[in-house]
């Protein structure tokens, strides 16, 4: 094992292989209080990859009610339960991660799914933590609540499922660190299933090959944002290029949200893949239950992002999610306006921070009539 | 008569004196495998050719030189005859497992086994894993689960799972019944494994896969197979029949290596998780092995 570097962990920890980042890093923040869990994103996924003999089961995208939902089933809480004390001090993970906790003869602590793990997509959806009485559901924290998770590969800069191939057929693109399964090259050993902490590597029986999110790459090599970005109905996501915290610029949307701002959060960091996609944490549930999932940033992001309002250069560039099919590597903030710029500083998309209200009267003067149907 | 053969014809009535009314004295395990020949190469596990064949109880050891390792001890020997015409060697491998596994799903895997040899007959031989780099060994590798298919299961989802419900494929559509091209276009567009002719994922010709490796992780197919196999399943466990060539310069009465391997998939034996025997010197007709 070599020793590497995880900022989101504030420490080195141990790898299979050498630290090697890619020349630039694909990532995403997806705001999760946007989402309405209306499988858009799942759908636009499924019929443009995971429409073949094999891949009936497979769900590259999926969108799951926490603190019940999961796909497959318990993918997160059996891991947690095996990986013990993750405690964080000062920002510092004190624990272990999955490679430092990896039993002897493997290259990880994983666990395989069994074939019913696969077989409830939808457990859990909508489901409550309990009831909310009346009056209640106005405060914050909700005293019962649930969120919804939508869920991709997270394209780690320290991938599991890489580490655990013994071929070598899973790779990073040096160019945008997406992580691919090389078709060609797989053996369908499923090691890489067991090894995912997100289980977001699929098996097809039908290819005998493990196959997963590619980060829609020959879209993104047009410039454009995947398919489960491009289609969100929510726009609770943004896709980009992520740098490290000492390499962080303002003008990059992903950066600002991240390193600038912190409004936005790994997914389960303490693993210790250094995921690359980002949470805003729902406002409604319980910060020691947030924090269990997006480490310790939790309470300080949710504070900023009650604040958006207040601050102009946040508010507008939340307001860009989703705005365009094109990714945007840049922003600036003009007045009352927020615009996504091109890495050459040309301007791709143009959106007002507060949309203008319009108050139709409901006596429609020139005719006469109620115009409204609700008098 | 030399004096040399007088001696040795003494030594022989002297030892079948003194074996007179006593039962004959357990022969002492083979630590090798002998080839016989055969005119014909059986295809079959119980054909009677291979009663002319030695049989070896060779020890399986766990693979825990490289990760993933195996760490429980599983299946503990394999039973191996030889044949060979002096061209090709069969191998007949049995071993005992008590659940059939041929399937290979999600978190499931197949029953398999492997014969390797050097690639080239050599006093030098390879590392006994997988090989080494420059010295590559030659692998037949058999699964209980494409011999399965081969026997007749469908290689589709309904068999696999018969509650399965499914809506719709692209690639039967019915716009695409008078076009075979683009039904295959479509076809790989969602199973780029195939498109890419991974070997994995193209319908088997044979039950048997001829791969090449020069160490750990460093697999690959044979630029064909041209090794025949067939498996079956026994009370006890399996009985396959592996048929495939010599190591290249292997001259008759000359001594090779030869190793196998076994996977139990009830155990999740897959890849580098597997019983395997060390070298086992191998023994062609006429010659002895060391």
């Amino acid at each position: 094992m070599a020793r590497v570097y995880n900022w989101q962990l504030g420490r080195d920890m141990s790898y299979w292989y050498p630290e090697a980042r890619p020349k630039a890093q694909f990532g995403a923040v997806f705001d999760v209080n946007k989402c309405i869990a209306c499988q858009t994103c799942t759908l636009a996924c499924k019929t443009t990859w995971t429409s073949g003999k094999g891949q009936e089961y497979m769900l590259w995208n999926n969108v799951e009610t926490k603190p019940y939902g999961y796909y497959p089933l318990g993918w997160d809480v059996k891991l947690l339960d095996m990986l013990g004390a993750q405690d964080w001090k000062n920002g510092k993970y004190d624990g272990r991660t999955i490679f430092e906790s990896a039993p002897a003869g493997q290259r990880v602590l994983g666990w395989r799914p069994g074939q019913n793990d696969y077989a409830y997509p939808n457990v859990g959806e909508d489901d409550c933590t309990g009831s909310v009485d009346k009056g209640a559901h106005m405060t914050l924290p909700h005293m019962n609540w649930f969120f919804y998770l939508a869920r991709i590969c997270n394209h780690c800069t320290y991938p599991a499922c890489l580490a655990a191939c013994p071929r070598g057929s899973i790779y990073k693109r040096p160019e945008d660190g997406i992580v691919l399964v090389d078709q060609g090259r797989c053996r369908g050993y499923q090691e890489c299933v067991k090894a995912c902490p997100y289980k977001k590597v699929f098996f097809n029986p039908m290819t005998g090959t493990s196959e997963k999110c590619i980060a829609c790459y020959p879209k993104q090599e047009k410039g454009m944002t995947p398919q489960c970005f491009a289609n969100c109905i929510g726009k609770i996501r943004m896709c980009g290029r992520i740098s490290r915290p000492e390499d962080a610029r303002p003008d990059n949307p992903l950066d600002f949200l991240v390193h600038v701002k912190k409004v936005a959060l790994p997914l389960f960091p303490q693993f210790g893949l250094e995921p690359n996609v980002y949470y805003v944490p729902p406002l409604q549930a319980p910060a020691v239950f947030l924090q269990q999932i997006f480490g310790p940033g939790v309470e300080e992001a949710l504070k900023t992002y009650l604040n958006a309002s207040k601050d102009p250069d946040l508010m507008g560039l939340l307001t860009l999610f989703g705005c365009t099919e094109q990714i945007i590597p840049r922003f600036r903030r003009e007045k009352d306006e927020m615009v996504g710029l091109d890495e050459k500083g040309s301007e791709l998309i143009r959106v007002p921070i507060q949309e203008p209200a319009y108050i139709r009267q409901a006596l429609d003067a020139a005719r006469g009539v109620l115009s409204t149907n609700i008098p | 008569m030399t004096r040399n053969h007088a001696i040795r014809s003494a030594a022989i009535l002297l030892a079948l004196a003194a074996g007179c009314g006593k039962p004959a004295a357990p022969a002492a395990p083979a630590t090798d495998v002998r080839a016989a020949h055969a005119a014909t190469l059986p295809t079959n596990a119980d054909d009677g050719a291979w009663g002319a064949a030695a049989e070896m109880k060779a020890p399986l050891v766990l693979q825990d030189m490289v990760d993933p390792r195996k760490m429980e001890v599983g299946i503990a020997e394999v039973r191996v005859k030889a044949l060979t015409d002096g061209k090709r060697i069969a191998f007949r491998m049995e071993w005992d497992d008590p659940t059939a596994d041929d399937l290979r799903v999600p978190a499931r895997f197949s029953d398999a086994c492997a014969v390797q040899l050097p690639a080239t007959a050599s006093p030098d031989s390879p590392a006994p894993q997988m090989g080494e780099p420059g010295r590559p060994v030659t692998i037949t590798f058999w699964t209980a689960s494409t011999q399965a298919i081969l026997d007749g299961r469908p290689l589709d989802l309904k068999t696999l799972y018969p509650n399965s419900k499914i809506d719709h494929y692209p690639a039967e559509a019915a716009a695409l019944d008078k076009d075979p091209a683009g039904r295959e276009q479509m076809e790989k567009m969602y199973s780029p494994a195939h498109a890419l002719g991974n070997t994995e994922s193209t319908k088997p010709a044979k039950a048997v896969q001829d791969l090449v490796s020069e160490g750990p992780g460093t697999l690959k197919p044979a630029a064909a197979t041209e090794s025949e196999g067939r498996g079956r399943r026994t009370p006890k466990g399996w009985q396959v029949v592996i048929t495939r060539a010599l190591p290249a310069g292997l001259a008759p009465g000359a001594r090779s290596l030869v190793a196998f391997a076994v996977w139990n998939g009830a155990s999740d034996d897959t890849g580098a998780r597997k019983m395997r025997t060390i070298w086992i010197p191998l023994a062609m007709p006429g010659g002895a092995a060391k």
